[in-house]
């Protein structure tokens, strides 16, 4: 097998504290979101966690941001612009996800430097990190500080509507912690993957 | 910064492929081996690369063949040959589908690093002429465009997705029907005419 050097440090350190990040953000959104269910720490301490790890995150997601707008790795979140190509590709891929995984059958997609996505990856990410995870933080920022920021919040439609895009996102985002390291075990050893965010290089046939 | 060079090796030998990489895998050099011109031409039908490096004798499609077909289809993009039998007669016609070079085994690490030095100075310099006033603030912008274009168009194919996916069931299922029809109503041999 070849080894292909495509997670650039920076995005490594990235991914890392995101993912660390995200967990406490979950964990504390839980018992802010669901006090009565779920308590764990003082409330206020909660709260301090919460915020003190969304401005962490956001200086983190900026980082990132800067890394790929000012690299040619921005190619990897480009979209695909022939829909026959991406169709094509996208029913492949879940023809492999549904079935030809259990068959033991390659993967369609091949990774390469600036391709490391499959279709249905590609299509998730720049939704996830150029759409939802910009929402989710700036819905954040917005209830972290009502008065600062009534003028935004009334001009989206009140608290009630910040705080259902917030907590959907929030809800999304759980999901997504479970489904990503499933979809991470699925390299051609469950640990491929992950060995790969840590030393940046994904070993190819 | 300077992009990593994406080489295409099409060699069924596999020493051939790990021979490219150890010579070009520390020097700004992405190699990916392929066994067959039909691997070769699935991977160039999905991504992009700087270099491709043919072998002549193949089972199969021969390199020859496989250098047509992506001539055809990317006249730019720098094709090597690399063969243990060369004759006049495959030096002539890979010189005639524009080569960017004609290699001998056995191969050198100099022969090797040469030639991809050579194939992307050939390739540079119609993609400078191509790429016209598309350099720096230009592409940047474009890189940028497609970027912050890229979540709405992911969310149109996603929206579009059942369509398609319903579309092409519909369509699976009128070919399979026809297809029993042909069956039913047409006589499966010349014998059944006997008969």
């Amino acid at each position: 097998m070849e080894k292909l050097y495509v997670h650039p440090l920076p995005v490594r350190i990235w991914h890392w504290i995101n993912a660390a990040g995200f967990i406490v953000l979950i964990l504390t959104g839980i018992q802010l979101r669901y006090a009565d269910l779920f308590h764990v720490l003082p409330f206020p301490v909660t709260v301090r966690a919460h915020n003190w790890v969304g401005f962490t995150l956001i200086v983190n997601y900026f980082l990132w941001l800067l890394f790929y707008l000012f690299t040619d790795k921005i190619k990897v979140y480009h979209p695909e612009l022939d829909p026959a190509k991406h169709f094509r590709n996208t029913l492949r891929q879940l023809q492999y996800y549904g079935y030809g995984i259990f068959k033991g059958d390659p993967n369609p997609h091949h990774v390469s430097l600036y391709h490391k996505f499959n279709p249905l990856q590609s299509v998730a990410y720049q939704v996830i990190m150029i759409l939802l995870v910009p929402i989710q933080f700036y819905t954040g920022l917005l209830l972290w500080d009502l008065e600062r920021f009534g003028g935004s919040v009334a001009l989206f439609g009140g608290v009630r509507v910040v705080d259902t895009v917030h907590v959907s996102l929030f809800v999304f985002f759980i999901a997504f912690i479970f489904v990503h390291p499933y979809l991470a075990s699925l390299g051609h050893t469950w640990s491929a993957h992950f060995k790969a965010m840590l030393t940046g290089y994904e070993e190819v046939d | 910064m300077e992009a990593t060079k994406k080489v295409l090796v099409i060699d069924d030998d596999p020493v051939v492929g790990k021979s490219f990489q150890r010579v070009l895998g520390g020097k700004g050099y992405a190699v990916i081996s392929a066994a067959s011109g039909a691997e070769a031409l699935d991977r160039l039908a999905r991504e992009d690369y700087d270099v491709v490096y043919a072998d002549i004798k193949m089972p199969g499609m021969d390199g020859l063949e496989v250098t047509e077909r992506i001539k055809a289809s990317r006249p730019w993009l720098p094709v090597v040959i690399v063969t243990g039998y060369g004759s006049q007669e495959n030096e002539a016609r890979a010189a005639k589908l524009g080569v960017a070079g004609f290699l001998n085994k056995p191969l050198s690490p100099d022969m090797i690093e040469g030639s991809a030095q050579l194939a992307l100075m050939q390739e540079a310099k119609p993609a400078a002429a191509k790429a016209g006033t598309q350099a720096g603030p230009v592409s940047f912008i474009k890189n940028v465009g497609l970027f912050i274009a890229a979540p709405f168009i992911g969310l149109a194919y996603v929206v579009a997705f059942p369509f398609i996916g319903l579309g092409l069931l519909g369509w699976l299922a009128i070919k399979a029907l026809a297809h029993r029809g042909v069956d039913v109503d047409q006589p499966s041999s010349p014998d059944s005419d006997v008969r």
